[in-house]
């Protein structure tokens, strides 16, 4: 699967750069607006052992605000998913922040909390909190009668066991939206990074455009892609050892 | 021991017409009952609503005698992350363990206990499902079409077990199926269409305790009663 993620993003990554580079031919733009291949390829080295530690930066605080946006979006989802006043309120109000582009308050952010590490924690965090809290909410709301049944009928519902069948029964949905999450927590601090933080790949990426250095973004980007690349097959394979583990073969 | 519908009176949320208007039920003593009538005719609302799991209508259900009452129905699923038998012996009352071993045979999912659900054939799901609620406590289980997708002898296996093992306990059975029901049910309501008076009329079954076939001119005497009054 690592492998196969790999392969596939180095193929659309390369496929990406052959058309920058046709546009660049063919419309017979300078080094200065597109690099050549040499130049990247002579940029790439120099700069890559640099870059990859800045990814990895990046990637760490993206994990743990993705952990942290999870956690959030499951505790507030199972309370959430109550059909009392508290349940509907949380669903109002998630639906209607939202809607709102987190990143035009990352500036107040920064300017609270400066542009260390929190800051990028947080927005990261926020930015992928409210879309997984929805499909939490959803998928936490959703009865699934003819089990839960049974234990209504008995006596034995209990709200772990509500939120126990709920997950077990929609886990492959909570994986992609937790793999689809993921991204937007890559996204998120990396856009917090670009705005104002003092670490990250966000940060070369705002240097390299102020000097105009698209190659560096190029080599940027690509190494981003590929660390994104690996998080998120992990976390494909974690939700389909924990589906195997779960889960018997269907007869 | 006596369920007793008084004038019970019943629409679903939206719609335009009563499904029940004022009806009239009554199941006495234990044994092995039936409600009987055409599907779409509201089976399984009164069902749903004898049970309590339904709300919302007007009129009395009085369960005199009847302090527990279970529904089941066919559909329902066993959870998939343990296995069938890890499911049995966690949701069985200590009380009630004794009761597992002879139920397991009977219902013939001895050899199932170590598969999970998904794994079951869809009579074996029925059956596994219907073990789980006669190991609980109980003063009625109403089974909505708990044994369909079961053979007919298992079934009926199941039926004379069921009335040997739980001689104290009522049970009201919903089927289709006009030969079983009268064969072996004592008090029959069958629920008749929208627009006959009386929506549900009683009438008495064979209430046969063994598998010897009772004569056939009283079987079908009684099966016709019951295909009259539907």
């Amino acid at each position: 699967m690592f492998l196969r993620r790999l392969y596939q993003f180095t193929l659309v990554y390369g496929l990406a750069l052959l058309l920058l580079l046709a546009i660049k031919f063919f419309f017979g733009l300078s080094d200065y607006v597109i690099p050549g291949p040499q130049e990247i390829w002579h940029t790439a080295r120099q700069v890559s052992g640099r870059y990859a530690l800045d990814v990895l930066n990046t990637l760490q605080v993206a994990i743990l605000g993705h952990a942290l946006s999870i956690a959030m979006a499951f505790a507030v989802g199972i309370v959430g998913r109550l059909t009392s006043w508290m349940g509907s309120m949380i669903k109002t109000a998630a639906f209607n922040i939202q809607a709102y582009p987190i990143v035009a308050v990352a500036p107040i952010i920064f300017i609270l909390m400066g542009d260390g590490f929190s800051s990028r924690l947080l927005i990261a965090a926020m930015i992928c909190y409210f879309p997984l809290l929805l499909s939490i909410l959803g998928i936490l709301s959703e009865p699934v009668e003819d089990i839960e049944h049974f234990f209504r009928m008995t006596g034995r519902i209990t709200w772990r066991l509500e939120v126990r069948i709920r997950a077990f029964e929609n886990l492959h949905k909570l994986t992609t939206v937790i793999v689809g999450s993921a991204t937007l927590a890559v996204v998120g601090t990396i856009v917090a990074e670009f705005i104002a933080a003092s670490a990250g790949i966000g940060v070369s990426i705002r240097r390299a455009l102020y000097q105009s250095d698209l190659s560096k973004i190029l080599v940027a980007l690509f190494l981003i892609g590929i660390c994104t690349s690996l998080y998120l097959a992990c976390l494909e394979w974690g939700g389909r050892r924990l589906m195997r583990r779960w889960q018997a073969p269907v007869a | 021991m006596r369920l007793v519908c008084d004038g019970l009176t019943y629409r679903y949320p939206g719609a335009d017409h009563d499904l029940f208007s004022r009806l009239q039920a009554d199941i006495e003593g234990p044994g092995f009952h039936a409600l009987f009538g055409p599907s779409g005719v509201g089976k399984t609302t009164l069902a749903r609503l004898m049970a309590g799991t339904l709300t919302g209508n007007a009129g009395g259900i009085s369960a005199i005698g009847l302090e527990r009452i279970l529904y089941t129905y066919n559909m329902e699923r066993l959870p998939g992350w343990c296995s069938v038998g890890k499911h049995l012996d966690d949701v069985t009352p200590s009380a009630r363990v004794g009761d597992m071993s002879p139920l397991l045979d009977t219902f013939g999912i001895r050899e199932c206990l170590k598969a999970h659900f998904s794994q079951l054939s869809l009579g074996q799901r029925n059956r596994a499902n219907l073990v789980r609620y006669l190991l609980q406590e109980f003063d009625m289980l109403i089974m909505d079409e708990s044994l369909a997708n079961v053979d007919e002898r298992t079934r009926q296996e199941i039926i004379l077990k069921l009335k040997q093992m739980f001689p104290s306990k009522s049970f009201l059975y919903i089927s289709h199926n006009v030969v079983e029901v009268a064969r072996f049910c004592r008090q029959i309501l069958v629920l008749r269409g929208p627009g006959k008076s009386p929506r549900l009329v009683k009438t008495r079954g064979l209430d046969c305790r063994n598998s010897a076939r009772p004569e056939t001119g009283r079987l079908n005497r009684t099966m016709l009663e019951i295909m009259n009054v539907s």
